[in-house]
């Protein structure tokens, strides 16, 4: 129930939003965000295994309420099961604080059709919150496509002139990936419960074959290399559309770009963390045998992302696809982090996952308000804000800063141990955890850092210094004038989000001690398979000459 | 090779005051002490002082405030590290916990944990770097209260505020007991410099000099990381007592004169512990603005003086000294394993101390020659650590943060008065102008000591390091040393060039600068208030004190905080009856002669030109401009030897034109032939069947029981297959 | 029918199941497919558009007549509740279609249904 009042309180207000009148929908889903964020902190403050988890039974992971379900279909055993662990919380928590600020950041920016919009917005809270407190892989399917439902409507009513190609795209792009991994999905759960003995508890023995953590345990233990290496592939490519990982990356710049500022908000900051969340939750822990065989194919496709998005991003002419193509340097991060397989990586791709979330949302945010302002968003037709707007100037700046992984500032602390992570993540590394990347990985990937501060330097010395230059717009159709620098309103959404990547950046400790049982237990297979990995590679390389080659046969 | 036998760190203590011998040390294990906790207070007020100056910003205060605040906070700052000091036992250091950072573990051994936490790990060594970090950070900042007075209620706070950010991270770096603080400060002290360069933010060149250095930075900060990384996967670690421990181990194999890892029963040094200080090294020439990643510092004098003073000049860019110095048993044990690494140091350092001099020669900015004598002193302190003379590089770093600040305070009065007039050749007999005697005798000294006139700190200082290059036995040490001792030439004479074209002549000549409007006859120079002229005062008196600390007077200070550190793995080679003689005799005697008298000849030779007979240079240089190849040099050293067109043309270029091609790969390519080909399918299939839809409704009639009856059809031919009936 | 001549040979007493006369139903879906057929076969021809929407109901009742007998066959009532449902679309489906009818003839004049053909592709 607890849990999932997290769902319900975003609908409610959707309904509610739907019958009050329009000139209330604002401040009706200011409401209803405020409620969800509400909710989301007093859930988190009696969710019981911040700092620790009890060590005995099958909740390594932590989930907590641990029985909140519904049957939804009883005919194959279904139910609707919601919980959290730690790393699902602090998503949910981050898709709760951006629900209240992107209602605030469009008070003046929507000003056609605004019921709907409010409602889409509270939609997506709903279905982004769905997938993150899933406990069941239909629950979790389900939540993952529905959000994509208010995405399209956001960027094909609101978005701008190419809104029609992005948001088909969008969708289609996602779709399709999405599709094949519910190939992957069906084929888990027919496997599964075709080896427990059907898909009812009572005939199999009490197992739910639904149950994303019993799925995991089966598909780790029984599953074939050659099945998991499918099932990998299946389900990777659903969420390497999403997270996105190169070359799938392009729907992204264009969804961005057209997107409304609370779509492109959205979307860098709780979208695309469901494809990081889904490799966290079923690629990583589920198929570790196919994981060691590919992880360092994926890790190459995200630093071939890191550093080719980020060249990218130097060469773009619009603020807000400059941001986008960084978003994706950034979910390379996020990735080599996840997929180098030892604690120090796991935390910071964890983390990183919320990092980036504030960094890159609040970026959008800050675009958004200036383009309130100004209509613009080419870089080379404003700039010098810093004269006629500081406040904002000092906001722009600030993360940027956070996003160039300043240290001190939130971005740091999850980049350092993803690349640190990488870095020491290889099969001779002492770590305790061997791993399949390396060095090489660590010094490519690095190489992301200094290209990063390369464009964002060049987005804040065109936009935020230099001469002032504004171009001439008539304000007369404004409906809502806006003051030269940013009011109250837009100070208050932008100043949660700093607040908080100060917190992360100096004390990221409570963060990480909540996230580190359930890096944990995502990895808790990892080190024997890499070592057997490593051992049968090594077996093979081993007979050298004649000679030894003669005696592993004589053996 | 180093047989002396190694003396712990209480026999040392014991010898205090005397002569040290040459010894590698092993580094005793910090003392945690809780009670220490106050001496968080050190980055804690420059912290606040920087959140307070960001809400007189908010709140638009338009009077002085920032300024006090910031100077006030500094010099708590300074008199804490002088009661640490106080406090402090030489030889022993202590981690003072403040808070937990990154810590997290996954097992109690080695290699499985991760630990960076806000720790303070004093020694000697950090407290040496902090007691002249927040004094001169005081000093200055006073200076500024009144050198950026014009700018109140505009960047006022702004300037303060990143002043404050400044020295936060600069304690952060010296003070931090982990690489990850020292890389947060490391970074920070950029960012401090990115926001400070880029000060005068409508001036497109200092938003490009800002840009540049952060970036520049960024590349050399990359290294460090990789160090760092490294770091952890040989030693498991990022806290500097726990890889002091580590590294102890190694100590008696190297002291043997055996390589590290090739005794039995010492534990292995892996390859890649030998790549550490390489990529170290890549993170000092960053921030320490060393060849080839140099050019961002003579850009960054696009920021007010102050700043050029304070981070460009005297203690951000010796971070990358302190990097090495810090983490120097590493690079020993390279260095005895039989690698370059130090060499290598020495050697850049050297080449660009030469580099830097020879720019310096024909720059007309005074702010511009000494920031290519900054770059050049730099590459001194290299080559002292080059050379295995860390005491020399940190005595340099020390005697050079007073006199160079003082320079920069002097050529910043004259801008701050002259209306940003900053071109030699457009001042001339400023000391006959009214207020200005105690800038021009305190430049007259700040010159002396840049140029190493005898008996000065800056002679002392440098010629450890030149000596101890003609002792040291590595690849052409006696060649650089050599190098150096030109450079010391070059050095007096570009100092004393501008001395005397600026302060020399027989008659008051000046043009104003930019920032003055209207009339240039009506233009009078304005002479430094009170507060300017203290804090010139103040660094003159440091400028002496430094000549007591450094040699005859109080005992060897600076040597004996030196030695009590992690440095101290690197204490010199002296030099025996029987080694190769320096003209004659021990080099740390004779070359007090020849660095003394190449240092004269250079001012000799600046005061023929610029000072008796400047008709003679103005000879001279049209000489040279009438043949192309006469005029090569002089238009090569005022074009900085083309570097930054040669870097522009082989990586700024390059790297843009592949995100330009990459961006159109990724239109063209991903997003239309691959994205859109695959996305062309549907519609070509749908193609095949397109003519079904024929517009006549019967027409679909007709193929939708066609269809059934097919359906209909097989379904019979199945049921008839089954035998069913 | 096979289940049927089984239960004919048991020697259970007959229920009511074994009581319906096999020969009834087979008429009955002999005459629901010629409806069928007919319905189909109009709705095919002819192109007054009010004529073949009555085409289409006779296919719908053609099908219905169906599931009531398939329904007596198997001694369950799912059928007639299908037809109930059918006759009630078709109802709803009707008032529908004629509206759209009267709306297509106001536009056009004329009830050919070969005068819209605005959904052709090429």
């Amino acid at each position: 129930m607890l849990a999932g009042f997290l769902i319900a309180i975003p609908l409610l207000a959707a309904i509610l939003i739907g019958i009050a009148p329009s000139r209330m929908a604002r401040w009706l889903g200011l409401l209803g965000g405020l409620a969800t964020l509400g909710w989301g902190i007093v859930f988190a403050s009696m969710y019981p295994f911040w700092s620790e988890i009890p060590q005995e039974g099958a909740n390594l992971a932590g989930y907590w309420p641990v029985n909140d379900s519904w049957a939804i279909i009883p005919l194959v055993g279904l139910e609707l099961q919601l919980g959290v662990n730690s790393v699902s919380l602090l998503l949910v928590l981050l898709t709760c604080l951006f629900a209240p600020l992107v209602v605030l950041a469009s008070f003046t920016a929507i000003t056609e059709r605004v019921k709907e919009f409010y409602i889409w917005l509270m939609i997506m809270n709903a279905s982004v919150i769905g997938v993150f407190i899933a406990r069941d892989i239909i629950t979790f399917y389900t939540a993952f496509e529905v959000s994509l439902i208010p995405a399209f409507f956001l960027v094909a009513i609101y978005g701008g002139p190419d809104r029609r190609e992005a948001s088909f795209k969008f969708f289609i792009y996602t779709l399709v990936g999405s599709i094949v991994m519910l190939a992957g999905f069906v084929y888990l759960v027919m496997s599964f419960a075709d080896s427990v003995g059907g898909w009812l508890p009572s005939t199999n023995g009490g197992v739910n074959v639904w149950d994303i953590d019993a799925l995991t345990t089966y598909a780790r233990e029984f599953l074939t290399p050659g099945e998991q290496a499918w099932v990998l592939l299946a389900l990777m490519l659903g969420f390497a559309v999403k997270v996105p990982l190169w070359p799938l990356h392009t729907w992204l710049p264009l969804a961005h770009n057209q997107a409304p500022t609370a779509g492109s908000v959205n979307f860098a900051a709780v979208i695309l963390k469901l494809g990081a969340y889904g490799v966290f939750r079923f690629v990583i822990p589920m198929v570790p045998e196919a994981v060691v065989e590919f992880a360092p194919y994926i890790a190459g496709l995200a630093i071939i992302g890191i550093i080719y998005t980020s060249l990218v991003c130097w060469a773009q002419t619009d603020m807000k696809k400059l941001i986008a193509y960084s978003s994706i340097a950034h979910m390379g991060f996020c990735m080599i982090g996840l997929f180098a397989l030892n604690p120090i990586g796991a935390q910071g791709g964890i983390l990183y996952m919320i990092t980036h979330g504030l960094s890159s949302g609040a970026l959008f945010l800050c675009i958004g308000m200036m383009y309130e302002r100004h209509h613009v968003k080419e870089i080379e037709r404003i700039g010098g804000l810093m004269k006629s707007m500081p406040v904002w100037s000092f906001f722009v700046v600030l993360f940027t800063f956070v996003s160039v992984g300043l240290p001190g500032l939130a971005g740091f602390v999850s980049e350092f141990l993803c690349l640190l992570g990488t870095f020491v993540g290889s099969t001779e590394s002492n770590g305790g955890y061997p791993g399949v990347l390396g060095p090489w990985f660590g010094i490519i990937a690095g190489v992301g850092l200094s290209l990063g501060a390369i464009y964002m330097l060049y987005l804040v010395g065109k936009v935020v210094f230099g001469e002032e230059k504004i171009p001439e717009h008539d304000h007369s159709h404004d409906t809502h004038p806006l003051p030269r620098d940013l009011n109250f309103r837009e100070i208050i959404t932008l100043v949660p989000i700093a607040i908080i990547c100060f917190f992360i950046g100096l004390y990221p400790t409570p963060i990480l001690e909540a996230i580190e049982p359930a890096a944990e237990h995502m990895l808790s297979a990892y080190p024997e398979i890499v070592e057997a990995a490593s051992k049968t590679a090594s077996a093979e390389a081993m007979p050298t000459t004649p000679e030894a080659f003669r005696m592993t046969l004589t053996d | 090779m180093l047989g002396l036998p190694a003396t712990n760190l209480l026999a040392l203590k014991a010898a205090a005051g005397d002569e040290i011998p040459g010894a590698v040390t092993a580094i005793p294990e910090a003392a945690r002490d809780e009670n220490l906790a106050w001496a968080g207070l050190i980055l804690l007020l420059p912290a606040l002082s920087a959140i307070l100056c960001g809400l007189y910003a908010a709140l638009k205060v338009k009077n002085r405030l920032p300024g006090w605040t910031t100077v006030i906070a500094l010099a708590g700052s300074f008199v804490v590290v002088c009661f640490l000091y106080a406090q402090h036992e030489p030889g022993q250091p202590t981690v003072i916990h403040l808070f937990d950072w990154i810590n997290f573990f996954w097992g109690d051994g080695a290699f499985q944990s991760v630990r960076a936490n806000f720790a303070l790990y004093v020694d000697d060594l950090s407290i040496f770097w902090m007691l002249f970090v927040t004094g001169l950070g005081t000093c200055i900042a006073f200076y500024a209260t009144e050198y950026m007075d014009e700018d109140r209620g505009k960047g006022y706070s702004r300037f303060f505020g990143a002043m404050s950010i400044f020295l936060l991270a600069m304690c952060s770096l010296v003070l931090g007991d982990n690489l990850v603080m020292l890389y947060l400060g490391w970074e920070g002290v950029g960012l401090a410099s990115y926001l400070l360069i880029s000060y005068y933010y409508t001036r497109q060149s200092a938003i490009d000099a800002g840009k540049k250095a952060f970036i520049m930075n960024r590349i050399g900060d990359l290294g460090l990381a990789i160090g760092i990384w490294l770091i952890w996967y040989n030693f498991g670690t990022l806290e500097y007592d726990a890889l002091f421990q580590a590294l102890n181990a190694y100590l008696p194999v190297a002291d043997a004169g055996k390589l590290p890892g090739t005794e039995i029963g010492q534990p292995q040094l892996g390859w890649s512990a030998y790549l550490i200080p390489w990529f170290l090294m890549v993170g000092a020439f960053g921030k320490s603005a060393q060849f080839p990643l140099m050019t961002w510092l003579p850009d960054a004098m696009e920021g007010p003086t102050p700043v050029s003073a304070l981070i460009h000049a005297a203690t951000m860019v010796t971070a990358g000294i302190y990097l090495i110095a810090r983490t120097y048993p590493i690079f020993w044990l390279e260095m005895e394993a039989g690698g370059y690494a130090l060499a290598t140091v020495g050697w850049v350092g050297g080449f660009t101390a030469l580099l830097a001099a020879t720019i310096a020669l024909k720059q007309y900015d005074m702010k511009r020659v000494l920031a290519y004598s900054t770059l050049s002193q730099l590459g001194y302190m290299f080559m002292g650590l080059g050379v295995v003379q860390t005491f020399g590089a940190c005595f340099h770093v020390y005697t050079h943060a007073f006199f160079k600040a003082l320079l920069f305070l002097c050529s910043g009065a004259i801008m701050h008065g002259l209306a940003g007039q900053l071109d030699v050749r457009k001042i001339a007999g400023l000391r006959l102008a009214k207020g200005w005697k105690i800038v021009t005798w305190c430049m007259f000294i700040g010159g002396l000591w840049l140029a190493a006139f005898p008996f000065t700190a800056g002679f002392f200082s440098k010629d450890e390091i030149l000596a101890q290059a003609f002792v040291q036995k590595g690849p052409g040490f006696r060649a650089l040393g050599w190098i150096g001792i030109i450079t010391a030439g070059l050095t007096a004479y570009y100092t004393f060039r501008v001395w005397f074209r600026v302060f020399g002549g027989r008659t008051l000549h000046i043009e104003p600068g930019p920032e003055h409007h209207g009339d240039p006859s009506s233009f009078h120079p304005h002479p430094p208030g009170w507060r300017i002229k203290a804090v010139l005062i103040v660094l003159t008196i440091g400028c002496f004190a430094a000549i007591s600390t450094g040699y005859w007077g109080i005992g060897h200070w600076i040597k004996g905080m030196v030695t009590h550190s992690s440095a101290a793995w690197g204490l010199p080679l002296h030099w025996h009856e029987g080694d190769i003689p320096f003209f004659g005799g021990d080099p740390h005697f004779t070359m007090y002669f020849v660095s003394g008298t190449f240092g004269l000849i250079g001012l000799a030779i600046a005061a023929y030109f610029h000072l008796f007979n400047r008709k003679a240079a103005e000879r001279l240089d049209e000489r040279f401009k009438q043949h192309f190849i006469t005029n090569l040099l002089p238009r090569t050293l005022e074009k900085k030897w083309y570097l930054d067109e040669i870097y522009n043309a082989l990586v700024r270029i390059p790297t843009y034109l592949s995100a330009k091609f990459l961006y159109l790969f990724d239109r063209i390519v991903i997003d239309g032939i691959l994205v859109g080909g695959i996305a062309r399918i549907p519609v070509l299939v749908a193609r095949i069947f397109q003519p079904l839809q024929s517009g006549a409704l019967q027409g679909y009639a007709t193929t939708m029981a066609g269809g059934v009856a097919l359906i209909a059809v097989w379904m019979i031919w199945v049921f008839l297959q089954k035998g069913g009936g | 029918m096979t289940h049927f001549t089984a239960l004919l040979a048991s020697n259970d007493p007959p229920t009511l199941a074994e009581l319906v006369n096999p020969r009834s139903i087979q008429i009955c879906l002999v005459f629901s497919a010629l409806l069928f057929v007919i319905g189909l076969f109009g709705f095919m021809t002819r192109r007054n558009m009010i004529v073949m929407f009555l085409c289409t109901e006779l296919m719908f009742q053609g099908v219905a007549l169906a599931m009531v007998a398939f329904g007596r066959m198997h001694l369950d009532v799912s059928g007639q509740v299908f037809v109930i449902f059918i006759l009630t679309v078709a109802a709803a489906e009707a008032a529908l279609a004629l509206g759209l009818v009267v709306l297509l003839y106001r536009r056009r004049a004329t009830l050919d249904v070969g005068a819209w053909s605005e959904l052709k592709e090429c």
